[in-house]
């Protein structure tokens, strides 16, 4: 299991709303550049520039789900992400067929189709930024028809949203998951699961709160897994800058370094107001070269670009609390990464689930022997899973 | 004013709670957001609308609204008067817009506000 980051509500040029920027390889390197694994195209009412994204995504290594972002006739907004194109395209047509009007340019903007190299190929004249005569319930129907998932999107807000719209959400609606814009927003319970999207508009909007998941790679069937809670699988709840979800990107570089044994030490000594995090494992390690660019945001060979971009954004965290970072590394014997971080400094970033991030580690890999230890103050607990289910 | 009166007057069809047309309405409110029908409306007003989909009826419900017009002659989905039967939530339809049916309303002596 690994975590992976998603934005999953990106427009196009094709959305009359969407900027001109917002084209296939400038959306996807844009996506790489801040650090996302995943993203899905949702314009509004049309899926024709998502082929185009997904090409450059193929092409750039960068997952992309097909969506799209269906107007109901209530004016809600609602975003459906497929398996594969070919189901997206069934939803379009359905789309469509319900669709009424044609686009006026001067007043909401041109809706260009690009190609997967940026060139404009075509125009959509209808009406994107209109309404379907299709109800809520017959487009979370129809999406579900085609083997998709359904998502109420921006729920938080007052414009185009289910809770805007219609007040709350209506009784038996099958949704898979509720967006909100804003991270805050997610802290009302509500029965769905509960996702943040960026919905960008703007090529710098991209990734600006995208949900963290733990899964086993970024593909549509694993965040369907996720949604539905299962195996391991989960949505990361709270602030995706938990230093525990730091901890667990490092410990997965470590397993991809093959390492056989990992040890995470954490230390928080209130009395010298220090957090001391250290990860040390036996993988094949790096050499002096691989090591400096390591901590590279955009150290970006396909393979590795989430090793660098775990270290760095782990760095990153310790310096802004008034902490050190230090990584060494030796070939073939192992990899230590020690972050300091300074308690009370007011940039210190939360622990988070800790539990959570050692349970994943260890039920994912039942092959890899794992100790974690953590102090407090003066007592110690220590878990080590040689001395349990090794038999 | 009667909601029977109303319907004569304003030449509405009735969809719905046929049985509750006695019911007296105070007030008025008109909104297409039902977020805001559940923030700003008062018990007894009469509810213009365009919105036919069947959580205006929990709604009216919730708010104790004397009953809801329809607007520009759209009709209740079906499960939107079955529930308004069970919840006695009397639905009535108009050939006019809102804007239209807001104004003859307001010659009748019906006040948004006190």
């Amino acid at each position: 299991m690994r975590k992976v980051r998603a934005d999953l509500h990106l427009h196009t040029c094709l959305s009359p709303c969407g900027d001109g920027e917002m084209r296939a390889t400038a959306i996807v390197k844009q996506a790489c550049q801040v650090g996302l694994d995943m993203i899905g195209i949702c314009d509004h009412n049309s899926a024709e520039n998502v082929s185009a994204v997904m090409k450059a995504g193929v092409r750039e290594g960068l997952a992309v789900i097909p969506g799209i972002e269906v107007t109901s006739q209530e004016e809600v907004h609602i975003l459906g992400l497929f398996r594969t194109e070919r189901d997206l395209m069934h939803l379009q047509d359905m789309v469509y067929e319900n669709l009424p009007g044609e686009n006026d340019e001067q007043a909401f903007g041109p809706q260009l189709v690009v190609d997967e190299w940026d060139r404009v190929v075509g125009t959509n004249r209808k009406l994107l930024i209109g309404a379907t005569t299709l109800t809520v319930e017959q487009i979370v129907e129809a999406i579900h028809r085609h083997r998709g998932l359904a998502i109420a999107a921006h729920i938080d807000r007052e414009r185009f949203s289910l809770i805007g719209q219609l007040g709350f959400i209506p009784k038996g609606l099958e949704l898979d998951a509720l967006e909100v814009s804003r991270p805050s927003s997610a802290k009302r319970d509500y029965d769905y699961p509960m996702v943040t999207f960026s919905d960008a508009h703007l090529l710098e909007d991209i990734g600006k709160s995208p949900t963290c998941f733990v899964v086993e790679e970024p593909s549509f069937g694993e965040i369907e897994k996720a949604l539905h809670c299962e195996g391991q699988r989960r949505i990361v709840t709270g602030k995706m800058e938990d230093l525990s979800l730091h901890i667990l990107d490092i410990a997965e570089n470590s397993i991809s370094a093959s390492a056989g044994r990992i040890v995470i030490r954490i230390d928080e000594d209130q009395a010298n107001n220090l957090l001391t995090i250290e990860i040390t494992d036996d993988g094949r390690g790096m050499d002096e070269e691989t090591l400096k660019k390591a901590l590279d945001p955009f150290f970006t060979t396909r393979t590795t670009r989430r090793v660098g971009l775990g270290l760095s954004l782990l760095a990153q965290a310790a310096r802004q609390s008034d902490g050190k970072f230090d990584l060494s590394s030796v070939p073939d014997e192992g990899t230590t990464v020690k972050a300091t971080f300074r308690l009370s400094h007011p940039d210190c970033k939360p622990m988070g689930d800790i539990g959570e991030t050692i349970r994943t580690l260890v039920t994912a890999h039942p092959e890899i022997d794992f100790l974690y230890e953590h102090k407090k103050d003066n007592s110690t607990y220590r878990f080590d899973t040689r001395e349990t289910d090794k038999k | 004013m009667k909601l029977t009166e109303l319907v004569q007057k304003l030449n509405l069809g009735v969809r719905s709670a046929k049985g509750s047309l006695e019911r007296r309405i105070t007030g008025g409110y008109a909104s297409d957001l039902l977020s805001d029908v559940l923030a700003h409306s008062k018990e007894g007003d009469l509810w213009i609308t365009l919105q036919i989909h069947h959580n205006i009826v929990a709604v009216a419900s919730m708010k104790d609204l004397a009953g809801i017009v329809l607007v520009n002659g759209r009709e209740p989905e079906q499960e939107t008067i079955e529930k308004a039967e069970t919840e006695n939530i009397v639905i009535m339809v108009s050939e006019l817009p809102t804007f239209e049916l807001a104004g003859r309303l307001y010659g009748l002596g019906v006040r948004g506000m006190k």
